[in-house]
């Protein structure tokens, strides 16, 4: 296998692997905060909306949940009355935002829960509103708590991104095949190889830069209580 | 548009394959917990080679995705068989090894990896002082492990291990790209036979949900049932 001749056509196709990964990276943050905020608020009928969507992020496989974004999107515009303009690409992004979103709530949820008791009962006391107590007493905490728990979600954006493929998004994965279709699938093995080291590469990247979070969040922290959590594979 | 009459015949389609699924689901869950748990019992024992070889192994298959894992296993493991078998002189075509073997080999490979994570975590919530107590009382170490330790840290163990059964049942889905029939590769035969491709998803979306729930749902009970005995 010509090494030289294949990476660069694979790193090509990096961009719209990223671009894919930060609109999901972005968008599900918000979805996150929104899904977060419903459950932690018990608004009635929203925050149990909020729970069944986050439940469909976390057991459904991403796989699955992008192909419902792919088939599902059309018929959602289509009730609006807006012409499709939707391309593989697209759906990839809402899929992957909706799963992100959904998994991250479930990051969050726990971090605001583990900050002491008696934070919460002191903000109340001193007359704070729900989003001052927020801004200014838990979230800070609830940041340090989060992170570990971020971390693992980042990553398994990455490892989540590598399935866009199959609903149609011209990723590395999907230039990779075409790559191998090329040379008359004779250097599968070794492409995969190659494909394993680029994605952990990016995974390396993002568990660097989340654990130099970690290393600077414990100074907005009251104790050191960090949630351990451990690294549990999610697709 | 989203056609409801074919939900019907499209959930006893799709239902065909639960079984397999749970099936296939199960065997990998027992593989690697055994390999998890060795993986564990290594690095808790602090073995000297072998630890840097567990350490290394975690942190290979925590950063591959599982779909690359798979294909690694389906297109690498059929010719490593092979020269194995010729290199005893033994009489076997490793290429006709059926693809669902090849799944479970690459999803145990990766699981084992969590698996050892959640034992690590477990055996780290176990009060060494009790095993002390139980030595001073003159119990083996077989006793001890029995009657002590194992009931303690499987009861700490429950929620995360509940966890990845069902991230080993979602993690089956993508064996759909080695020709390997899960509930989710049925959803798609089924939508191709008949064109209603969304409301075979949105089948099996609920089939999956249905499965998390209950999966939690029994978690739950056999944790408060445990707890409840000690």
């Amino acid at each position: 296998m010509n090494l030289s001749e294949m990476l660069p056509e694979l790193i090509l196709a990096l961009p719209l692997t990223l671009a894919i990964m930060f609109v999901a990276l972005i968008a599900g943050f918000f979805l996150a905060v929104l899904a977060t905020t419903f459950r932690i608020r018990r608004v009635p009928v929203i925050s149990q909306l909020a729970d069944l969507y986050v439940s469909y992020a976390r057991s459904v496989p991403v796989v699955l949940q992008l192909f419902v974004a792919f088939y599902g999107l059309p018929v959602l515009v289509a009730l609006f009355e807006i012409s499709d303009f939707f391309s593989p690409n697209v759906a990839a992004m809402l899929g992957l935002s909706l799963y992100h979103g959904g998994y991250l709530s479930e990051v969050m949820r726990p971090a605001y829960l583990a900050v002491d008791r008696g934070q919460h009962d002191a903000a109340d006391s001193l007359g704070y509103g729900f989003r001052q107590k927020i801004f200014r007493v838990v979230g800070p905490q609830a940041v340090h708590i989060a992170l570990p728990g971020y971390g693992n979600a980042l990553i398994y954006l990455i490892h989540n991104v590598a399935l866009v493929m199959y609903i149609g998004a011209a990723d590395v994965m999907a230039t990779a095949h075409l790559v191998m279709q090329r040379h008359y699938n004779q250097y599968q093995f070794e492409t995969y190889l190659l494909l394993a080291v680029i994605y952990s590469l990016l995974c390396l990247v993002a568990w660097l830069i989340v654990r130099f979070f970690e290393r600077r969040s414990p100074m907005y922290a009251s104790a050191e209580r960090q949630v351990k959590m451990p690294l549990m594979a999610n697709v | 548009m989203f056609d409801f009459d074919v939900l019907l015949p499209d959930t006893l389609s799709i239902l065909s394959a639960v079984p397999l699924t749970l099936a296939l689901a199960a065997t990998i869950f027992v593989l690697s917990t055994i390999i998890g748990s060795l993986f564990a019992f290594i690095e808790q024992r602090r073995v000297p080679v072998l630890r840097q070889g567990v350490v290394a192994y975690k942190v290979v298959f925590k950063g591959v995705p599982m779909v690359i894992v798979i294909f690694l296993a389906y297109y690498g493991v059929p010719p490593a068989l092979q020269f194995l078998t010729t290199l005893f002189g033994l009489e076997y075509n490793a290429h006709s090894l059926p693809n669902w073997i090849l799944l479970v080999i690459a999803l145990t490979a990766c699981v084992s990896a969590f698996q050892a994570e959640i034992v690590k975590g477990a055996l780290n919530s176990f009060d060494r002082g009790q095993a002390d107590a139980a030595y001073s009382l003159g119990y083996t170490g077989g006793q001890m492990f029995r009657r002590i330790l194992f009931p303690q840290v499987i009861l700490a163990a429950i929620p995360d291990l509940a966890n990845s059964v069902m991230v080993i049942m979602k993690a089956l889905s993508l064996g759909f790209a080695i020709e390997v029939i899960d509930i989710f590769a049925q959803a798609q035969l089924t939508a191709a036979l008949n064109y209603y491709y969304l409301e075979a998803f949105v089948v099996a979306v609920v089939i999956y949900m249905v499965i998390a729930y209950l999966v939690t749902f029994s978690a739950d009970r056999a944790e408060k049932a445990l707890r409840l005995r000690m």
